[in-house]
């Protein structure tokens, strides 16, 4: 068998070129590997449905505390869950320059209360932290929307 | 580097490779090493450089690599093709237009994806009778006990090779919908988590589809590789490993039962088996396909130095060479090396698809794009694994390298609806960052 040395040529030449091009691309795909694998925790809401069986929800309650327009100590109930935020169709309506229509709602889900924001423009804060997606509320905590603050209380 | 300069810049060596690839072909045929390698590396980079602008305008914001990766198979597909017989190449060439016609149209026309999850379900009809229409009366054709493709006229296609879309699409959009009752519905006995029965309806209905499929169509490979992508639909969906198992254990059930019961299928499973038994007869194409790739050792033997037909004679060395068992010529031709950089395109291109699902915002576009790159991985295995002898050859398509016109055509759709989803994800992303860095700023 002849091996032309330009045919051999070309074969290891399109062999460098094909596994250089790979390597560029799998560098990328690496690249963002690193930056995706990060803070995935709660990006997506998958797999966090706990399939636990419900258990007799305790009474739960916002109270404002201040701002919003709303009266300092008034109590919403919270069964069922509910959407704060400045329009008039939110559940509780706030009147805070900073505030989204709908922005952010509560919810409960296996016994347990979960605040989300609702991709607000200025977001939520819950306990002085930034919200993203959503969170679990414990009693206590302090929901803040812009001048707004309001305090989630639980009784078991 | 923005994402569709990279996508340009990537374009470049794609387009080497291939007028390499055709160079080395003609310098072996009688080495005349003429204009025209050339002249098909430009064609070929013209037409990709056209879809590449129709992406800058339409999907400014869609993944890079997965457009020079896809055009990257097809480079290796035109230049085996046209190795084993120029005419067949000139087809695929076509093919290869038309299906970039469909993939452009695709992207016009289904811009707001969302629309496909409205009509879900006739869209599961319409996969279903395409499973269905090779069994039909004057339409269906039987390719090798299988029946596979569809005449009309003048018009013949693979009806299989645009139902997984359908059947994605409409997985991707009723497991977006009903995966929260999946999970919290399910009960635990003898410690496996089983869904919910009410809601296991559609998961015997897509397993009964791809027994069917065994068992009418009798088709190993797309029943595989549909009910593959299923389990990994349903594994996303729900985070449940034990529901993937359950399936596993549904499919080798039946799968074992009709390889016992139906002739056809129970050839091939006994042909994989012991290939030894009628190495002139039934077992004659997956082992040359071994042969074949043995032969070509680490770097192969170069552009056009495979034998495909017996000197002297019109009969195949390697039987369906530019469908069935095109792998198994790459690596004569390239060797391990060659058949590591098939693999490593199919891979980076799973791994793209994916990391479209984890960018993603909403569900359905999650589940859509792990479908389809689900679909698409699992058809490169169950081909290569075919050939290569890990599970029972069957006679799926080599995704964008093997000839065919639906093939070709339907896995350019696929990669529209992959490229719309990443768009708009990627979109999304990058506003956020950049809303996300201005607030940082304000602060």
């Amino acid at each position: 068998m002849d091996y032309d040395p330009i045919s051999v040529a070309l074969k290891f030449g399109f062999l460098a070129v094909l596994y250089l091009f790979l390597l560029w691309v799998a560098r990328g795909a690496l690249k963002d590997v690193r930056r995706t694998a990060m803070p995935a925790s709660d990006a997506t809401g998958f797999h966090q449905v706990a399939a636990v069986a419900p258990q007799p929800a305790p009474d739960v309650w916002l109270v404002a505390d201040r701002g919003g327009g709303l009266e300092p100590g008034e109590r919403f109930d919270l069964i069922g869950g509910l959407s704060i935020g400045r329009s008039a169709d939110a559940d509780v309506r706030i009147d805070d320059r900073y505030a989204s229509g709908v922005h952010a709602r509560i919810f409960s889900r296996d016994g347990r209360t979960y605040i989300e924001d609702m991709n607000s423009t200025n977001g939520t804060q819950l306990n002085d932290a930034t919200l993203s997606g959503e969170a679990e509320l414990i009693d206590g905590d302090v929901v803040r929307i812009g001048d707004t603050e309001l305090r989630f209380e639980a009784q078991a | 580097m923005s994402a569709r300069n990279r996508e340009l810049t990537a374009l470049v060596p794609v387009a080497l490779l291939l007028t390499a690839g055709f160079a080395a072909v003609f310098a072996q045929e009688g080495a005349r090493i003429d204009d025209a390698s050339l002249v098909y590396g430009a064609y070929f980079l013209a037409v990709c450089l056209a879809a590449h602008i129709y992406l800058r305008v339409r999907l400014p914001d869609a993944d890079p690599y997965l457009f020079p990766l896809v055009a990257l198979l097809t480079a290796f597909g035109l230049v085996m093709i046209y190795r084993i017989d120029p005419d067949l190449a000139r087809d695929q060439a076509n093919w290869f237009v038309l299906g970039l016609v469909l993939f452009a149209l695709t992207i016009q026309f289904l811009r707001d994806y969302d629309v496909l999850e409205r009509y879900r379900y006739t869209i599961a009809v319409v996969g279903l009778l395409l499973l269905l229409a090779p069994r039909l009366p004057g339409i269906g054709q039987q390719v090798n006990g299988a029946f596979l493709g569809v005449k009309i006229g003048p018009l013949a296609f693979q009806p299989a090779e645009f139902s997984k879309i359908c059947l994605v699409v409409f997985l991707a959009s009723y497991l977006r919908e009903h995966r929260e009752v999946l999970i919290v519905g399910a009960r635990r006995v003898l410690g496996v988590t089983l869904p919910p029965l009410k809601h296991f309806g559609p998961m015997l209905v897509v397993w009964g589809a791809s027994m069917f499929m065994l068992v009418f169509i009798r088709d190993l490979g797309s029943s595989l590789m549909f009910f593959a992508a299923f389990l990994a639909l349903l594994y996303v969906a729900t985070g449940r490993f034990s529901f993937v198992a359950i399936g596993m254990a549904m499919f080798l059930v039946g799968a074992w039962f009709f390889a016992s019961t139906v002739p056809h299928v129970h050839d091939r499973v006994e042909i994989w088996l012991d290939p030894y038994a009628h190495p002139k007869g039934s077992g004659y194409q997956i082992l040359q396909s071994i042969f074949a790739q043995a032969d070509g050792g680490l770097f192969g033997k170069g552009f056009g130095q495979a034998l495909i037909t017996i000197p002297g004679t019109d009969n195949a060395l390697l039987p369906a060479a530019q469908t069935d068992t095109i792998y198994s010529l790459i690596v004569n031709e390239l060797g391990l090396f060659g058949a590591c950089g098939v693999v490593m395109i199919y891979l980076l291109i799973a791994a793209r698809g994916f990391k479209i699902a984890l960018i993603a915002g909403d569900g359905f576009s999650k589940l859509l794009a792990t479908g389809l790159t689900a679909v698409f991985s699992i058809q490169a295995f169950v081909i290569i694994g075919g050939v290569t002898r890990v599970i029972p050859l069957t006679g799926v398509t080599l995704p964008f390298i093997s000839y065919g016109g639906s093939s070709i055509v339907a896995n350019f759709v696929l990669l529209a609806l992959l490229l719309l989803v990443s768009d708009r994800a990627r979109r999304e992303a990058g506003a956020e960052a950049r809303l996300g860095g201005l607030a940082l700023e304000g602060r």
